[in-house]
């Protein structure tokens, strides 16, 4: 998998804390959804700081094949490097575990739902429609406008809808 | 279901905010206006898709052609779910709104309806036609009082500003590149300008009902200086020179003011007589038939499952 690493200055400041890392990652957004961030969409699984401020941060790939992967990473690392107290700051994309659509907070499940029509797929496997709030939502096409998303149509309020896989 | 009793009652509730559902019983001419907007929308991504897929095996490298194959995903997704919004307003099917594309009866953005050259022809796409069709479809999504259309176009929106960054990193590889990347950029430069400046269309009438009904919120002329504003000194900054011999700055006003614009070539495209027009039909025609089997094979296998 891809690493990104860069050398930034060796300074005495006290290390970076992971909940710092944890909280300014909570502002890098994922390129197509500009206000979700990679916290909300579970991309990201580990942080490491060693003592001497040596950062790196595990991600995962929603699919492996989405094109926004070095983009991703490019954020993460700058948004991180940013922070005082890093020295070295280093992103990793994990093979595992595999990301699933279960790692999406709860608040952001909401969000997607609410702002931008995209629900996701409910334990029996039926839709809620994110307009109308029915369940006479019909899948339509595997392929939606990304690998993550399919298509689906509400014949209630007549809106098409996507569903996140 | 919500009713007006007259064209004045309907225009007050636009005014006060209003947004149109499917279900409402919404006037005759909105409903007309609006789909025709949204089938030239549908039929751009359409179209547009149809060109990114092109550029995938000539793509130089495998992240490149990663994007590519996204871009391409992304499009005709959007065409998918633009054609499912339209359709259902009742005025043509699906179908119908496809073949009459194809067969050149059909309106699509004028920039397509040239020929890709070079790859730098295609960054020049992703960086400056898409930027001008982004900064239309903003304007369209800030106020669009058509529901469904607007929800669509929330995560067109969201998705085409993450094609503004690669167009960006790729236009940064090639004016930062050789002097024959720099060339080349500047050869594509000279093709594209001026159909991405006449993308946002001449000065928009002063009684259009897109405006008027807020389905549009900015008048063309006001993004076309907007985004002539931005790019002049964007590409001049890289070294680059605009194709406008009468390109100046005024001073007084503080904009850049272009030489007078020849909407001729605009017009051509309208009516399927630009450069490329014929050879993009046929192509997108050509791609519909070869694949029919598809089509055919999922009805099959929805009827069946119907019958089972």
């Amino acid at each position: 998998m891809t690493t990104t690493t860069s050398a930034g200055p060796r300074t005495s400041r006290p290390c970076v804390t992971v909940d710092q890392v944890r909280s300014t990652l909570e502002q890098v957004f994922d390129p197509e959804y500009p206000d979700i961030s990679v916290i909300d969409l579970g991309l990201v699984e580990s942080v490491e700081i060693t003592p001497d401020g040596f950062t790196t941060i595990g991600l995962i790939p929603t699919f492996s094949g989405c094109p926004a992967l070095a983009m991703i990473a490019q954020d993460v690392r700058e948004a991180v490097e940013s922070l005082d107290g890093t020295t070295t700051v280093k992103v990793q994309w994990l093979s595992s575990p595999i990301w699933s659509t279960e790692r999406i907070t709860a608040e952001a499940k909401q969000r997607l739902s609410s702002e931008y029509t995209v629900v996701l797929r409910r334990k029996d496997g039926t839709l809620l429609c994110p307009v109308c709030g029915s369940t006479t939502v019909q899948d339509q096409s595997m392929a939606g406008p990304t690998r993550c998303r399919s298509i689906a149509w509400c014949s209630s309020c007549r809106n098409p809808v996507e569903v996140m896989r | 279901m919500r009713a007006w009793t007259d064209l004045d009652d309907f225009q007050t509730f636009i005014d006060e905010g209003g947004i149109v559902e499917p279900n409402d019983d919404m006037p005759d001419e909105f409903r007309q206006e609006v789909f025709r907007f949204v089938e030239f929308h549908a039929n751009s991504e359409l179209m547009g898709g149809l060109t990114e897929r092109d550029w995938i095996p000539k793509a130089p490298g495998l992240r490149l052609k990663q994007i590519f194959l996204a871009k391409t995903q992304d499009e005709i997704g959007h065409a998918h779910l633009l054609y499912m919004v339209a359709a259902d307003m009742g005025v043509k099917s699906r179908n119908q709104m496809i073949e009459e594309l194809f067969s050149g009866k059909s309106r699509f953005h004028n920039v397509f309806h040239y020929q890709a050259v070079t790859w730098a022809d295609q960054v020049a796409i992703a960086f400056l036609v898409d930027a001008a069709a982004f900064a239309s479809q903003r304007a369209v999504f800030a106020e669009c009082t058509y529901g469904p259309y607007k929800r669509v176009l929330k995560r067109i929106v969201a998705e085409e500003g993450f094609h503004l960054r690669h167009g960006e990193d790729m236009l940064m590889t090639l004016a930062e590149g050789s002097k024959l990347q720099h060339s080349m950029f500047q050869d594509a430069l000279e093709r594209w300008w001026w159909p991405a400046v006449q993308l946002f269309g001449p000065d928009s009438d002063p009684n259009d009902p897109l405006l008027k009904w807020k389905i549009k919120s900015e008048r063309n002329e006001t993004l076309r200086t907007a985004y002539i504003q931005k790019f002049v000194p964007l590409l001049q900054g890289y070294g680059f020179e605009i194709p406008d011999d009468e390109l100046r700055y005024d001073d007084e006003a503080k904009k850049w003011v272009t030489s007078e614009i020849d909407w001729e070539p605009l017009k051509a495209t309208m009516s399927n007589g630009g450069p490329d027009s014929r050879r993009r039909i046929a192509d997108a025609a050509t791609n519909w038939a070869d694949t029919a089997w598809v089509r055919d094979a999922l009805d099959a296998a929805t009827i069946n499952r119907e019958a089972a």
